[in-house]
């Protein structure tokens, strides 16, 4: 009832002045926000790397008798280790974190309530045990309204038949109408390997069948994930999708048998954990932690690149540094290569593309190139910059390999600390929330993730759905 | 795009060196002094020209309070009703308010139970609310004296301060509670179903020393 009258935020009333003030806050509030959102996602990108570190590996064998955390082998009499009441794994005396005289908690379960405060997203929760719709928990009115604001300004600008509101973000995603060809292109490239997998899933339907129940029957987890494993050759196929939240969809989770094939897929066992823990609950805001994290799950966006920022007020021009990328994982699966190269653009404009070489045959590439960017230092204000690592492939294939967002408010003669360099992780792309992987010039971005809709799992095969769903859907290659 | 109006607490809203950040929001009829008091306590000025807010704005201010560094964003909204549709809006993301009036001002005082519910309707069922008496400077032209503030605070199961941003009676303090009270509320949003800790709490823990309360004004 009244949920609505929330977004019926109505700035049409105003005159035209004070709209224009409203607007400048509301612009202040999103720089503020991304701000914000850049420190969560790196915070929990640090959750996810010490939960990575906990889990176990796959040369080891995982018994009662190793700490859950530290691996650590646990006697039977003494330094027997103890259950942790947050994530029912045993535990060893070292790995805990003290509540008080005896409670204690797992260095995971503590880290991951810390986020929980950190983060902001107990409030979250608790938000939406009044106001479940929230279909976005960061999307603010504010921004929503900024959102049609802009559009509103942009439609003015192109005369001929407004674009609804979806497809225009579509398009201005796709770069401009101009360059929708090659867009199209890399878009026949993905059905083409969606269609080729979906051939081969459907083989071993009986399998994903079998997965699927358990799915249902698993009460409340974090992200959907399955494997299916041909002993044919190396040509197996993992597909992995995470579930967006949808307004009345139960989260899905289910964690393959032989998942510990690969090194990565270990941390499904943790999610597991968080998930049937927390499942008695509000469901929207808790496995939120989890399906971010989950990105980086079944994903292999690894390693870390090495930036330095500064502002030569002399030239007025922004001068990043690129010192190296280190731990970065194979471009081309196939041949185990790697030739990397990092694109930098400032956003949200995306004007000008700035490239380093491509340094062949490596993982830990060494740069040291100086990339400079002119614009009035005042400008920098709300602006960020995006530097992502791409594979340099075979018929200019590129792949995604993922990027870094870089705030760059504040940036000045005063901020000694980014003008030497940082290294800072990289992430999965998070630039278009429904998941639409395509960049704008014709690059083929590794998918990383998708979302399919818990009822709609059992239509997989029905090619008809996939290429409505293509923007949301992706598959990827694992050899 | 981002021009002067965005510099201004540009070092502030930038810093990303914070613990954890919390969103307030100041509400109360128009001319009561939600602007004043925000500004007295953001950058510690004062100024007595009246000049009605737009809409909404907002500041943003880091404290040091219980070993933790909180990052408050403080949004300031217009008292009148034409700018409604726009302040509601920002009720649902507040964690805490400071719901104020004029204690020189009848009006703004009978509106107060409006407010709160207002605020129930829009808000978190958690929502902390302080209840500020502003203009407590002015005792000469007082009509409402601080016990009807503290009853009706009572019975809205509010925290009651009278303050002044003029002479910064109180500013400070009525923040620090807030913060103090949602912290409270956190913890036990965290706590609750939470087997490890029920009993033995842990985290920021702040309802050891609060803030001593002065809430009889001074003068």
């Amino acid at each position: 009832m009244i949920k609505d009258s929330h977004f019926k935020m109505d700035l049409s009333l105003l005159q035209a002045m004070e709209r224009e003030r409203v607007l400048e806050v509301l612009r202040r509030d999103k720089q503020l926000r991304t701000i914000e959102e850049d420190r969560i996602k790196r915070m929990r990108y640090e959750l996810q790397d010490l939960r990575r570190k906990g889990a176990k590996s796959f040369a080891r064998q995982y018994g009662e008798r190793t700490c859950a955390r530290c691996q650590r082998p646990l006697g039977k009499f003494w330094n027997s280790g103890a259950v942790c009441c947050g994530c029912s794994h045993r535990i060893c005396r070292k790995c805990r974190v003290g509540l008080g005289a005896t409670a204690w908690k797992c260095t995971v379960c503590h880290a991951y309530r810390d986020v929980k405060i950190r983060s902001g997203e107990w409030f979250m929760e608790e938000k939406a045990k009044k106001f479940p719709a929230t279909a976005d928990k960061y999307e603010t009115v504010g921004e929503k309204l900024l959102k049609t604001y802009n559009v509103l300004s942009h439609i003015a600008v192109v005369p001929p038949t407004p674009p609804p509101h979806l497809d225009y973000q579509f398009l201005s995603r796709s770069g401009d109408l101009k360059s929708s060809k090659p867009f199209a292109k890399s878009m026949e490239n993905l059905m083409l390997s969606l269609t080729s997998h979906i051939k081969k899933i459907s083989t071993s339907q009986n399998d994903v069948r079998e997965d699927l129940l358990r799915v249902e029957n698993s009460r409340r987890g974090s992200c959907f994930t399955f494997t299916t494993q041909k002993s044919l050759s190396d040509t197996d196929i993992n597909k992995s999708s995470n579930l967006f939240k949808g307004p009345s969809l139960p989260n899905l989770f289910k964690r393959s048998k032989d998942s510990d094939h690969e090194g990565y897929s270990t941390g499904a066992e943790e999610e597991t954990s968080f998930g049937s823990e927390y499942s008695g609950g509000n469901r929207g805001s808790i496995s939120s932690i989890s399906t971010d994290c989950g990105l980086f799950e079944g994903v292999t966006v690894a390693g870390e690149l090495q930036l330095a920022l500064a502002y030569n007020t002399k030239s007025s021009c922004l001068e990043i540094t690129v010192g190296a990328c280190r731990n970065l994982i194979n471009g081309d699966h196939k041949r185990n290569k790697c030739h990397p190269y990092v694109k930098l653009y400032v956003l949200p404009e995306k004007s000008s593309k700035m490239k380093t070489t491509v340094k062949k045959n490596t993982t830990d590439p060494v740069y040291n190139e100086v990339l400079q960017y002119y614009i009035e230092h005042h400008l920098l204000v709300g602006k960020r910059l995006q530097a992502s690592v791409w594979h340099s492939g075979t018929l200019k294939r590129k792949v995604f390999l993922g990027e870094v967002l870089v705030p760059l408010d504040g940036l000045g003669f005063k901020n000694k600390a980014s003008q030497c360099f940082n290294w800072y992780p990289l992430c999965p792309k998070t630039e278009s929330p429904e998941g639409g992987t395509m960049e704008q010039d014709g690059e083929v971005v590794r998918p990383k993730f998708s979302s399919i809709n818990q009822g709609e799992l059992l239509q997989l095969s029905s090619l008809k759905y996939l290429q409505e769903r293509e923007t949301r859907l992706s598959v990827r290659h694992i050899i | 795009m981002a021009s002067a109006t965005a510099t201004y607490g540009q070092k502030e809203s930038s810093d990303q060196n914070f613990d954890y950040m919390f969103k307030i929001l100041i509400i109360g009829n128009s001319s009561v002094g939600k602007t004043s008091f925000l500004f007295r306590y953001a950058d510690d000025s004062f100024t007595p020209a009246f000049v009605s807010t737009v809409g909404i704005d907002f500041k943003v201010k880091t404290i040091y309070r219980n070993d933790k560094r909180i990052k408050l964003q403080i949004w300031d909204t217009a008292g009148q009703e034409r700018y409604r549709t726009i302040t509601t809006a920002y009720y649902r993301g507040a964690m805490g308010f400071i719901l104020m009036y004029d204690i020189t001002n009848e009006e703004s005082f009978n509106a107060v139970q409006d407010w709160s519910t207002q605020i129930k309707t829009y808000s978190w069922d958690n929502a902390q609310v302080l209840l500020v008496g502003n203009k407590c400077d002015m005792e000469d032209e007082r009509v409402v004296n601080g016990e009807r503030g503290r009853q009706l605070s009572e019975h809205l199961g509010f925290e009651f301060f009278e303050a002044s941003a003029k002479d910064n009676i109180n500013v400070k303090q009525t923040f620090e509670r807030l913060v103090d009270i949602i912290c409270e509320k956190m913890s036990e949003s965290l706590d609750a179903g939470d087997p490890a800790v029920t009993g033995a709490k842990q985290g920021p823990q702040l309802t050891e020393q609060p803030a001593p309360p002065h809430q009889d004004c001074a003068c």
